[in-house]
This record gives structure tokens, C-alpha cells and sequence, in this order.
């Protein structure tokens, strides 16, 4: 588990992150996300044991950021994948895997055989040998990931993991570490891929400086926005607008053709009483949906309050 | 310390020096052209050049570590008969009661001895070289009465007043010497000042830092990988050097000149400590700089303490003695020490990553 308490870090007069205070039990896959400048590699690079926290602190497994021999066999349990891949670029990828993989005291042949596979997976077997410079940012970030993972690490710190990759390898990278954390790992996740924080995290923390909203993606929307509904009629008489407007439960209606477009704070309870009253009104209601505010409503939405 | 993680950094970074063919060439060619090309193009001319009227007087770059085995033979109370030595040295001894028979003394050298109560028949002294021998009650068959050896023409007896190649060869020695000391402090500067900055500029210092890599296991292995290279190719440089100059120079010496105790010494104390010296204090700066440039311009100072010996040998002012090596060593072993230490000390990981300017 990641224990953050009240972890703050200054650069001179600048305040990267101040009072980040959260809890990550182990096996869930966390989100950090905020725009640049944000405070999320900071937060990061203290929980990789790379800077020292100003003030707070900061536990895994019980293990504190601070103390010295705690940060060394901090350092065994996290695997880190940077903001830019930084690889050994006149070296082959095989070579770059098994560099890091002799750090972290992974046995010869096990190392081999995760090395083969992994690279196999990537597609980039064949190519192991080839100086990585000469590579796409893609395959450089896949083989920057893969030397994050060769000692199967129980943390692992993602700063930006498909930030270079297109749509394929998005969706196999996405799909590795949902893997992963099927495994019981535990994975921080810096991003500005809102969609992609969305699909993969069960938590989320917007940051902009300091803690802005933490919560499941689904459930910050819900608790941010009233849920909209819409309602298709067969015909909407004129006067319903005014009559549905005075219904308690009930805001912000208003019609787009055959459609009726209104809020309502819970819609298990309150769905089934529009439909009633509307019916109660000898309206035949044709179809029924809910719109759903996505992670980056939330976020555009938190974060632009966050800097007022 | 691990010293393994400390061997696997070294390891990587020779890997990537190895892809560097033109610094690698630059490595190797440098010693070779200052410690090999340079001193045949001095004494090639003057070997060929110069007429030989009796061997080069190199004293004081001979040393009695440099004496060939048979000088062991005893040498009192002895017959020696139908042998031959050949660049054989005696000196600081005295031969008494000795007898020499059929024996040939080829390219050899006798130097403040003293011959008492001795005989030679029918052997010859040829192309060998004679300084302070003082001859006693000794027999021989044809020659006079004031030295009984069957000798050649280029016998020499006691010299007083050296020549202008004597005086200039210790010089040029002393130079060839200074040479292997000083490329190997300046041929590291590169790599070294690139170690940490380099790894920082290409954004591969993160993720290695994220390792359970100490900081002394860390610029360990960045000091190996750069001390290394740069000490094999000067230890490469320095035998082909010395046997190359030893083969040009044996007409006009009599005897295998290289290397001596001093040399030998210089290469095994000094070389070393001051190409460690040199590493450590670009370490230090790449560790401690943001751009490349500033690392190698910095970089570029660390030398200063073996232009200052160098310069102090060359002027006459230090007499490099195995004593003053020994001397000097422990100087540059002691400064090294600091440096690595003060290096650690100030390696601050959170600085590295984050300061920029």
C-alpha cells in the first residue's frame, strides 16, 4: 500500500505539489492527472526515492521516502517508466533490458527468457540487436515500459505510458497493464489521456499544485454534474415546459424537437417519477437515455475552478 | 559497496564506448602517436645519423633492477670457460680471483668495478662499454702489461667529460617518460566529464537513479569506464614504445635500455593515480554541471597537477627517482582518495534531475 500524507516539495519559491494526501491500496491502478506544470512527476520522482519531499511523507509497504535504507529497497519494488523513454541509444534493445535487469539482481536465464518474451510481444525480437536510436518513439516507449517491468516489480510509477504510441499500441500498452494489475500489482499513472485514465484507473487524482478532486472517474462525474436525461415524446405539447419546471425533482428542462432534455440529482429514484408523471400527462414516451459526463468534463471543469 | 552494480554500470558504459569508433580510435591513437611515433622520429635520425665512436653513456637510467641474470654468476673464486655474455651488466662489484677462458663479452657493460688477481686467455670484449674499472694484479695473453684483456677496437676505458648526446639523452628519456604519465591523466577527460551530465542530458540518468544503485556504486563504475580504456591504451603504448626503442637504440647502448625500475615504477604508480586523478575530477564536475561543454571545459584544468611534475622533471628541478615516485604517488593516491570521497559526498541525486541552469 502507498501511504501519502500532506507530501509537499518547493523549488526555491515554487511550490510543485503541497499537501498531496492520499492512499493506494495495493493491486489498483491510480491516476494522477492535471495539466503541465501540475505537480505529477514531482509526486512521482518522491515516490520513486529520486527527491526528497520538503515536507509530508510518504510510505510503501510501511517503507518511508525519507529514510535512506528504506529508499534503497524502496527502489527494488518500483519499477519506473519516465516522462522520455531515456535509453542507451547505440545500444540494441537487448541490451538495454538486460542492463537493468542485472540492477535489480534478476538471474541470467530468467532474465533471458522475460527479455524474449517481452520482446516478442513488442514485436521486436528480430530487431533486439539494432541500436534503439534508430527506432520509432513508440518502440522506444514500448522498450522503455518492458525495462520498467524486467524485474516484476510490486509498484509500478507509469509517468505518461502511451503519450508517443499510436491508437494500436495505446490499446496493447492499456491492455498490458490491465493485465498487470490483474497480477496484484499496484500502478501510479501520470497522464493527460483522460479516456485512457477513464477505462484503466479505479481512482483518480486531479491535480493542479495540490489535490484538486480524488474519486473513481464515474464517480466524480456524478458528484460534479446533475445527470441528464433525455426523453423522446411522440409529440411534446407547449405547455410542458412550464409544467414539468415546477416538478421538485426536476431542472433545467428544455425541448429539442421531440426530445426532452432535463436534469435530475438521482435518476434510479427519479427516472421511474418523470416517466409516470409523463405518462400521468398522456405522453407516450418512445425512448429514454442518460448523458454521460465523461472524465474530461470533470477534469476541464475542476480544473478551471481550481484556478480562479 | 556492491561492487557488482559498480561492475555492471562500468560494464554498459564500455559497451557504449565501444559503439564510438572514432573515440575509441582517438583512445588508442593517442598514446601511440605521442609514446611510440613520436620518440622513433627523435632517435631514428640520431641512430642512423650519428656515427657510433663507443656506446651511448645512459647513466642514471640504468638501475641495478635492470641487471640480466647471468651478472648473478659468482663471480669470486671462479673459471668461467667457453661461454659467451651478451648484454650483460656488472657493476658496484668486485671480480677477484676470476679466470676467463675462450669466453666472448658481447654488448656489455662494466661499470665501477674493481678486477683483482684475475686472468683472461683468448677471449675478446667487443662492442662493450667500461667506466670506472680499476684492473689489479691480473694476467692475460696479448695485451700489455696495464690491462690484460683480449679486447676490440671499441673498448673504452674511464670517461671524463660526457658528450652532447650524453647529456641530451637523459632529456629526451625523461620526456618519452613524462609522456606516459601525462597522456593517460588527459585522455579520460573526455569520457569522464561526459559520465553524468551526458546521462543527463539523454535522459537516461532517471530511470537509472530509479535503480537500487548507490551513489558510490554509481560513480564507481562511471570512474572504471573511463579510467580504464584510457589506462589500457597507455599500458599498450608503453610496451610497443619500449621494446620499438629498445630495438633502435640496443646498436648504440649496448644492452637493453627499457624498461628500467623508474619506468617501471612511473608506469605502475604514477600513470594510474594521475589518470585517476584526472577521472575523478571530471566526474566530480559532470556531476555537478548541466551542459556537456561546461563539463569538458572545467575538465580541461584537471591536469594542472601532472603539468606542474612534468615541467618540474623536464627543468631538472625534480629528479625522478623510484623514491620521488613513490613520493609523488602517494600524493596523487591521497588527492584521489579526497576527490572520491568529496564527489560522493556532493552527489545529490534531486540536484542532478532537477537543476537545469
Amino acid at each position: 500500500m502507498i501511504i501519502c500524507d500532506g507530501l509537499t516539495k518547493t523549488f526555491g519559491n515554487v511550490t510543485a505539489i503541497q499537501d498531496f494526501t492520499v492512499e493506494i491500496p495495493d493491486g489498483r491502478i491510480f491516476g494522477l492527472l492535471g495539466p503541465n506544470g501540475a505537480g505529477k512527476t514531482t509526486t512521482m520522482r518522491m515516490l520513486s526515492c529520486l527527491i526528497q519531499p520538503t515536507t509530508g511523507r510518504a510510505f510503501i509497504d510501511s517503507l518511508d521516502i525519507r529514510n535512506k535504507d528504506d529508499a534503497q529497497k524502496i527502489r527494488c519494488m518500483i519499477g519506473l517508466l519516465p516522462e522520455v523513454p531515456g535509453l542507451y541509444e547505440t545500444l540494441g534493445a537487448y541490451k538495454n533490458l538486460d542492463y537493468y535487469g542485472q540492477f535489480y539482481g534478476v538471474p541470467k536465464q530468467q532474465r533471458e527468457e522475460s527479455i524474449k518474451n517481452t520482446l516478442t510481444t513488442l514485436g521486436l525480437w528480430d530487431r533486439r540487436k539494432e541500436p534503439v536510436g534508430g527506432f520509432s518513439k513508440g518502440m522506444k516507449q514500448k522498450i522503455a515500459i518492458a525495462r520498467a517491468l524486467i524485474h516484476n516489480p510490486k509498484y509500478i510509477f507509469l509517468d505518461e505510458p502511451t503519450a508517443s504510441l499510436d491508437p494500436a499500441a495505446s490499446k496493447t500498452v492499456r491492455e498490458y497493464i490491465l493485465d498487470l494489475k490483474s497480477k496484484g500489482d499496484t500502478i501510479l499513472i501520470n497522464t493527460h489521456n483522460l479516456s485512457e485514465a477513464e477505462r484503466i484507473c479505479d481512482t483518480v487524482a486531479l491535480v493542479k499544485n495540490r489535490i484538486v478532486k480524488v474519486g473513481n472517474p464515474k464517480e466524480l462525474a456524478h458528484d460534479l454534474f446533475a445527470r441528464t436525461i433525455t426523453i423522446t415524446l411522440q409529440e411534446i405539447p407547449s405547455s410542458i415546459l412550464k409544467d414539468l419546471s415546477a416538478v421538485d425533482y426536476v431542472s433545467d428542462v428544455h425541448v429539442n424537437g421531440n426530445q426532452l432534455i432535463l436534469n435530475v440529482r438521482h435518476p434510479e429514484e427519479d427516472n421511474p417519477r418523470v416517466i409516470s408523471w409523463l405518462m400521468h400527462q398522456g405522453l407516450q414516451v418512445q425512448f429514454i437515455s442518460e448523458e454521460e459526463h465523461s472524465l474530461e468534463d470533470v477534469y476541464l471543469k475542476l480544473i478551471e475552478e481550481a484556478g480562479r | 559497496m556492491r561492487w557488482r552494480n559498480a561492475w555492471i554500470v562500468m560494464h554498459k558504459d564500455l559497451d557504449e564506448f565501444k559503439k564510438q569508433k572514432l573515440v575509441m580510435g582517438s583512445i588508442i591513437a593517442m598514446p601511440i602517436v605521442l609514446g611510440v611515433v613520436l620518440p622513433l622520429v627523435m632517435f631514428l635520425p640520431m641512430v642512423t645519423i650519428i656515427p657510433l665512436e663507443r656506446p651511448w653513456d645512459v647513466n642514471g637510467l640504468l638501475e641495478i633492477g635492470s641487471l640480466p641474470d647471468t651478472a648473478h654468476i659468482p663471480w669470486t673464486n671462479h673459471t668461467i670457460e667457453n661461454t659467451t655474455f651478451h648484454a650483460t651488466v656488472i657493476s658496484n662489484t668486485i671480480l677477484k680471483n676470476v679466470h676467463l677462458s675462450n669466453c666472448v663479452i658481447l654488448s656489455c657493460i662494466l661499470k665501477n668495478t674493481t678486477v683483482v688477481d684475475s686472468t683472461v686467455q683468448n677471449s675478446s670484449l667487443t662492442n662493450s662499454y667500461l667506466k670506472n674499472v680499476t684492473v689489479v694484479r691480473c694476467k692475460g695473453t696479448g695485451l700489455d702489461g696495464a690491462f690484460i684483456l683480449t679486447v676490440s677496437s671499441d673498448l673504452n676505458f674511464i670517461r671524463t667529460k660526457p658528450s652532447d648526446i650524453d647529456q641530451v639523452l637523459p632529456m629526451m628519456f625523461n620526456m618519452i617518460l613524462m609522456i606516459f604519465i601525462i597522456v593517460p591523466a588527459t585522455l579520460p577527460t573526455i569520457i569522464a566529464s561526459y559520465s553524468i551530465v551526458g546521462e543527463k542530458n539523454n535522459r537516461s540518468l532517471e530511470p537509472l537513479l530509479a535503480t537500487p544503485t548507490t551513489d558510490g556504486e554509481l560513480l564507481t563504475g562511471k570512474i572504471f569506464s573511463a579510467f580504464i580504456p584510457s589506462m589500457a591504451s597507455t599500458l599498450l603504448a608503453f610496451s610497443l614504445g619500449v621494446i620499438l626503442l629498445d630495438v633502435v637504440l640496443i646498436p648504440k647502448v649496448a644492452y637493453p635500455l627499457l624498461p628500467n625500475l623508474t619506468w617501471v615504477l612511473s608506469m605502475l604508480l604514477l600513470a594510474p593515480t594521475a589518470c585517476l586523478m584526472s577521472v575523478l575530477a571530471c566526474v566530480l564536475v559532470s556531476s555537478k554541471v548541466s551542459d556537456v561543454r561546461a563539463a569538458q571545459q572545467v575538465g580541461g584544468f584537471v591536469v594542472m597537477p601532472v603539468v606542474v611534475l612534468m615541467l618540474g622533471v623536464l627543468s631538472g628541478f625534480i629528479f625522478l627517482s623510484p623514491l620521488m615516485i613513490f613520493v609523488f604517488a602517494a600524493v596523487y593516491g591521497c588527492i584521489d582518495l579526497g576527490l572520491f570521497y568529496f564527489a560522493r559526498a556532493v552527489f545529490n541525486r534531486e540536484t542532478i534531475l532537477t537543476k537545469w541552469a
